[in-house]
């Protein structure tokens, strides 16, 4: 029972390992050399589908704790994808609270409206307050195949969920 | 029409303040946080230099443990391929051979064709001169963004790299010194969308920037008015802003105008940088 306890424990700490992982590691989702414009943002999907599903297992705390890491590894101004990502986050609460029952294609929806808002804070404050320069272009690819993405991501992070919710029940 | 109004707000309200039992902060503390720590950071105030520094440095080092078995993987992967195709790997190492003796004998050329450039521009500085004053960096991350094209060394202000240094792959360029921390600094790649190097190739010396443009390959700016790029002329810097030595090779023209580097941005594992020519930070 102890041992179930524990795993179970660990089970529930996936995605904000995940996620913590993607930030500060050197995985990337940037596949330049198969398809030059292939690149999509993964912790948006985290943090939009477990906000929304489960937001006892990913705290604001973490997520702004895990944008701050991003920008330092990326080059960043810092707090700058912290902010991306806490306006992803509260877009998923904003739907988690109006809505009861929620499909695929609601969440990928409303998935998309919660990473224009969030791109587009990204894109507004690093070209008008940064050196650093930005392509549009860049920014719209990176946007469109992460919201392609999301069915995929979508049905892992489901099947997972159902996993550790399984076990919560038992 | 009023009542959805008032869910809006009520909704909205609540996604804002309210903190579950495992929220320790609301959105909105974070959001503000936030804007907080990226206005400190964007205008530089005096503090938040060395404590940028001070972060920097140590989360680089978590990352490159982080990174290890991302590293580590691969190189399983191939030595347990090698292993099991080891006639494969001779026959590739067959083709690698050849193509190192047909490298070598490329040098020759491109040893006379730097010469031939270092007359061109007059310029007494030598590329074997500044290749005595640089110092060997590690790459610590290269972790590949769609936005920005840098890379992470393993050498700082304490060993006495400066911004604006110039960073070299074996002896072709590979981009100059953006920040410096400590212990660590980062490098800007030629291919980043912020990078512009000013450049010479071909025969009549043709002057031109080159400027990153986020992909694989930079563009040539700044051309002289007509003057059509042709496919296979050397580029090389041409120290014009006197922070490179005029003469370090770059890469090679494309029919489109474009530079295809000499040096593979995402293979890199170990540059030296070049303290020759910059004597005092110019950024």
């Amino acid at each position: 029972m102890a041992n179930y306890k524990v795993i179970s424990k660990i089970l529930n700490l996936g995605p904000l390992i995940l996620l913590y992982y993607l930030s500060i590691s050197e995985i990337d989702s940037h596949f330049e050399n198969y398809f030059e414009i292939l690149s999509f943002n993964i912790q948006l999907i985290i943090i939009y589908f477990w906000v929304s599903k489960r937001p006892e297992l990913l705290g604001s705390g973490h997520i702004f704790l895990a944008g701050l890491l991003n920008d330092v590894i990326m080059g960043f101004p810092l707090g700058l994808s912290s902010l991306a990502y806490l306006v992803v986050s509260l877009v998923a609460t904003y739907v988690k609270n109006m809505t009861v029952n929620t499909r695929i294609t609601t969440d990928w929806f409303t998935f998309f409206i919660a990473i224009i808002f969030s791109n587009l804070i990204f894109f507004i404050l690093l070209s008008n307050f940064s050196e650093i320069g930005i392509n549009f272009t860049e920014v719209s690819y990176n946007t469109f195949f992460t919201l392609l993405f999301f069915p995929f991501f979508w049905v892992l992070f489901t099947y997972y969920n159902s996993i550790i919710t399984t076990g919560k029940n038992v | 029409m009023s009542s959805s109004r008032d869910d809006f707000g009520i909704a909205f309200r609540s996604a804002l303040l309210q903190r579950g039992a495992a929220q320790k902060f609301s959105l909105i503390s974070l959001i503000v946080l936030a804007t907080i720590i990226f206005f400190l950071d964007i205008y530089g105030f005096g503090f938040m230099k060395p404590v940028r520094s001070i972060i920097n440095d140590g989360i680089y080092r978590v990352s490159l443990v982080a990174s290890s078995p991302s590293r580590f993987a691969p190189q399983v992967t191939e030595g347990f391929k090698n292993l099991i195709n080891i006639k494969e790997e001779n026959k590739r190492l067959k083709q690698a051979l050849e193509v190192y003796r047909q490298k070598e004998l490329s040098v020759e050329y491109l040893t006379n064709q730097n010469k031939n450039l270092r007359k061109i521009l007059e310029s007494d500085e030598t590329l074997f001169q500044f290749q005595s004053n640089t110092i060997l960096s590690k790459v610590l991350i290269d972790k590949s963004s769609p936005y920005l094209k840098s890379i992470i060394i393993n050498r700082g202000s304490k060993s006495g790299i400066l911004k604006g240094m110039p960073v070299l792959d074996k002896e072709y360029l590979v981009g100059r010194v953006v920040e410096t921390n400590y212990l660590s600094s980062r490098v800007l790649l030629l291919n980043d969308l912020n990078s512009r190097i000013p450049v010479t190739f071909g025969g009549d010396g043709v002057q031109a920037i080159l400027k990153g443009n986020g992909e694989a390959k930079p563009i040539l700016e700044y051309l002289p008015e007509g003057y059509i790029v042709e496919e296979g002329l050397e580029v090389f810097t041409s120290g014009k802003d006197g922070i490179f030595l005029p003469g370090s090779p770059i890469g090679i023209t494309t029919e489109e105008g474009q530079v295809k580097l000499f040096s593979e941005s995402s293979q890199l594992s170990y540059v030296k940088v070049d303290f020759s020519k910059q004597k005092k930070e110019v950024f």
